[in-house]
């Protein structure tokens, strides 16, 4: 009955893997758990059994907590196909209604999770700071479930001190409130270097670094079709994809056990 | 200079002005006494004192009290532009002209040919934010000004070199050069680190290389010492060589672990005087916050340096940033001065995370539809050790081992793209040669039509496929199938995967797959080299896997005139500028500096 949410500075900065590891993560402590993405933007789909078609990511996140993908858990999915296009997918049946429906829709798929379930690990999209925008996949969800947030930011391409700062700064007061730790994704090479720069933003922002991910050559389905422009590669053994995506989640679960500071990220569900 | 020694002087110069000789006079013991590459044509230089303290200074006599002009430090009249401008302006005359002529001959030269180059920084608020294709693109635009244009990175990290003359430089500062239509010289790109490992990188210096130094070694001994000098004398070298110095920074300017040791972001401007331009790639989002915390998390000092912003792979119209754009512009009191479309090229990217697979032959080529849906399908592939390329260009097709056209949100306008960009014409000259297999809307495009009878797509009602199956899809139902489903290849070996579509098609082929209910499931050619089905997640499983590679052959790969792509395309970025961002603002920058 409780919650914790994943956002990120930007999107393929690592929510749905980080969401993955944390789902797999409660799973293991006995914790029954469920993945839920309010809304994703995505081309990338998968059918649940009932035959209902939710964001290819919720049903990954949901195989690390050993469940069945349901439409509950990524109640909207918008297939962008055309300049301002795009069809909406709602309980994972194409829908043409309004905006309040979507709402609705949205709070009591979220409700029928939370009381189904001792946690819900909630996916953000995108930043929360697109100040040019109304967030509806973010902080609106952070506020609806009274989830506390742990924001990922992508190292990879560097500037991740800036991807951070700016999204913390641009966040309203109240907002700032939630979030409770960030994590950095993706790092390669000698640690020593960075923890001058991890001292200096959490003295400035006053919120703790929750951990740094080293970067791997992982397997998991992507959400947009970036991943591929930038040509990220992965590598990995196996005959089925979907247990080489469990297998290489087990691989960076095990990782994450030297680097993220789980007893900090329990505290934030049990308070 | 007294009357005599001036006549003296003088008759030196008029026969330098009657014979002029361009070029370096590599035969002369002196060479080179201001620069490598240096024009010769003015050994003696008709200016001579010119006492402008930009270009020389006066000395001590040797053991002497005496003081003289020394232009020993001056590249100026040493440039080929300059030089042949000299030639053009000044008139023959058998009397040495008088000062003040000669000065006024000077500033008209300098009106074209400036003393000292002004500089434009362009920085990123995260690497492959776009820093060095607009760096390109600025070059361009320059250079189509008549300016004297040259690139400088003051230290680039890149496995991607070129070998140009007088050494190695990254193969983006060679073309940014190609961009300003200047000679490549390792004075552009000074320190090149090429990573051998994750925290080792040999170190190149001026073309040439200079030691492997570990991450610690680099940032905490060399950039703070060496570094720093040969930054600055590269960047000597450039100022007082040509008009404009595009330079480019480097990652992120505010890496906040790194700041007091960092050489190739505001350390170099600082050097350079250089004013500033922050780009933010859009295509990730974040953007507010990525432009908002760079500019927050430098120093006020710093802070100085920045006068714009460019947001740049814009998808879809900008339209929508403007409130976004005004409040960032309130917060920081920094214009933002265009965004740039997101626009498909062939230049290299700067590093190397973005560098494509090889063209080696061993790869799927999946063709890479604007609207490709379920993408996911093609990870399993890397399980049977075969790479995968997305493919924008027909040409691409050539070199890949087998094709894919994936799935699509809109196989009406996916179609059409493909029509538009040449992609039939070339797979119709392939088809036999390669497998071409079609997934769901790619399917569909392998048929021989579409028809849209009540406008689910879109307008369009029919459309012509590619006729390589003699199957025809039909769009009459609102209906969407999306089911998991299992079933059993020709050889009797078990497929998985599930279905996401709309569209009912009717084949006269033999069926591709038996599902377990027992009807038939997609398409194969009587050849057998083109496939077509519904089933995403299909290269799930080995047996389609081996089933589908076991067809493919490696092809002839048709070379492709690169470097006239390569114009092309610095042409295309130079315009995409030009109409999306006010030059004379850009211009106003430049005049104004820091």
């Amino acid at each position: 009955m409780t919650s914790l949410m994943v956002q990120a500075t930007s999107s393929g900065a690592g929510k749905t893997t980080v969401a993955a590891i944390l789902c797999k993560h409660f799973t293991l402590n006995g914790v029954n758990t469920v993945p839920f993405k309010a809304q994703n933007i995505s081309l990338n789909s998968f059918v649940t059994p009932s035959g209902g078609e939710i964001g290819m990511s919720q049903a990954y996140q949901a195989w690390a907590c050993n469940k069945e993908p349901q439409t509950d858990m990524n109640p909207v999915l918008i297939k962008p196909h055309g300049p301002g296009q795009s069809q909406t997918v709602l309980g994972g049946k194409p829908f043409n209604g309004t905006r309040e429906e979507i709402d609705k829709y949205i709070a009591d798929a979220y409700l029928r999770s939370e009381l189904d379930n001792d946690l819900v690990i909630i996916e953000g999209s995108g930043s929360p700071v697109e100040i040019n925008l109304v967030d509806r996949a973010n902080m609106a969800v952070a506020d609806m479930a009274d989830a506390p947030v742990i924001l990922v930011g992508d190292i990879e391409y560097g500037g991740v001190f800036a991807g951070l700062y700016g999204t913390y700064s641009l966040l309203s007061e109240k907002h700032r409130q939630r979030v409770k730790a960030f994590i950095i994704n993706r790092f390669r090479g000698d640690m020593s270097l960075l923890i001058p720069g991890i001292d200096k933003l959490e003295k400035m922002i006053g919120v703790p670094c929750a951990g740094v991910l080293p970067h791997a050559n992982l397997l998991f389905p992507s959400e947009d079709s970036l991943d591929f422009i930038s040509g990220r590669g992965s590598e990995a053994e196996g005959t089925d994809i979907r247990e080489a995506w469990m297998e290489n989640l087990e691989r960076i679960y095990a990782i994450s056990q030297k680097y993220l500071n789980y007893p900090l990220i329990e505290s934030f569900i049990n308070e | 200079m007294d009357e005599d020694l001036l006549k003296k002087y003088w008759s030196i110069v008029k026969t330098e002005l009657e014979e002029f000789k361009p070029g370096p006079n590599e035969d002369c013991n002196y060479y080179p006494c201001h620069f490598k590459g240096q024009d010769c044509a003015y050994c003696y230089c008709p200016f001579y004192p010119c006492m402008d303290e930009r270009l020389g200074k006066m000395v001590h006599k040797e053991n002497s009290d005496e003081e003289v002009w020394s232009c020993q430090d001056c590249f100026w009249t040493h440039r080929s532009d300059v030089a042949k401008l000299i030639s053009e302006n000044f008139p023959f005359s058998e009397e040495p002209p008088s000062d003040e002529f000669r000065s006024e001959i000077k500033k008209k030269i300098e009106e074209k040919c400036s003393v000292s180059a002004k500089p434009l920084m362009i920085l990123g608020a995260t690497s492959g934010a776009g820093k060095s294709i607009i760096a390109s693109a600025f070059c361009r635009i320059f250079s189509d000004m008549g300016y004297n244009v040259a690139p400088f990175k003051s230290q680039n990290m890149s496995l991607n070199s070129m070998a140009i003359a007088d050494g190695e430089i990254a193969r983006a500062q060679y073309l940014q050069a190609v961009a300003a239509r200047t000679e490549p010289e390792v004075s552009m790109n000074p320190i090149l680190l090429k990573p051998q490992g994750d925290d080792i990188s040999q170190v190149v210096v001026n073309g040439s290389v200079y030691r492997n130094m570990t991450v610690t070694e680099y940032y905490e001994d060399f950039t703070l010492n060496e570094g720093v000098e040969i930054v600055t004398n590269a960047w000597e070298y450039l100022r007082r060589t040509k008009d404009i110095v595009v330079i480019e920074g480097a990652g992120s300017p505010a890496e906040i672990n790194l700041s007091e040791c960092e050489l190739s972001n505001m350390k170099a401007a600082e050097i350079a005087h250089a004013p500033c331009i922050l780009v933010i790639n859009m295509i990730r989002g974040g953007a507010f916050a990525y432009a908002y915390g760079t500019i927050a998390l430098l120093s006020s000092e710093r802070r100085k340096y920045i006068k714009g912003i460019i947001f740049n792979n814009m998808c879809g119209s900008a339209d929508c940033l403007e409130p976004g754009i005004k409040k960032l512009e309130s917060m920081l009191g920094i214009p933002v001065l265009g965004v740039l479309p997101h626009i498909e090229h062939a230049l290299p990217e700067e590093d190397s995370q973005d560098l494509k697979s090889s063209k080696d032959g061993s790869e799927v080529a999946i063709v890479h539809l604007p609207r490709i849906s379920n993408f996911t399908d093609f990870d399993a592939l890397s399980l049977s050790g075969v790479s995968v390329k997305f493919v924008r260009q027909p040409d691409e097709l050539y070199s890949a081992r087998a094709i894919v056209i994936p799935g699509t949100k809109n196989t009406f306008a996916d179609m059409a793209w493909m029509k538009e960009n040449g992609f039939f014409e070339v797979l119709k000259e392939l088809r036999g040669k390669v497998p071409i297999l079609g997934i769901c809307g790619g399917y569909q495009i392998l048929g021989k039509g579409i028809y849209d009878t009540e406008g689910i797509e879109g307008d369009v009602k029919v459309a012509e496929g590619l006729g390589f199956l003699n199957v025809s899809t039909v769009f009459d139902t609102t209906d969407k199938k999306t089911v998991q489903v299992c079933g059993r290849l020709e050889n009797g070996e078990e497929v998985r995967g599930y279905e996401i579509h709309m569209g009912k098609t009717e084949s006269h082929e033999k069926p591709l797959i038996t599902l377990d209910d027992g009807n038939p499931e997609g398409a194969i050619s009587s050849d057998g080299m083109v496939i077509g089905t519904y089933l995403h997640g299909i290269f799930d499983l080995p047996p389609f896997r081996d089933y589908f590679l076991e067809k493919s052959s490696i092809s002839n790969h048709e070379e492709i005139d690169y470097d006239a792509e390569v114009d092309k395309d610095l042409d295309l970025m130079a315009e995409t500028l030009r109409s999306n961002i006010d030059m004379k603002v850009i211009m106003k920058i430049l005049e104004d500096g820091i």
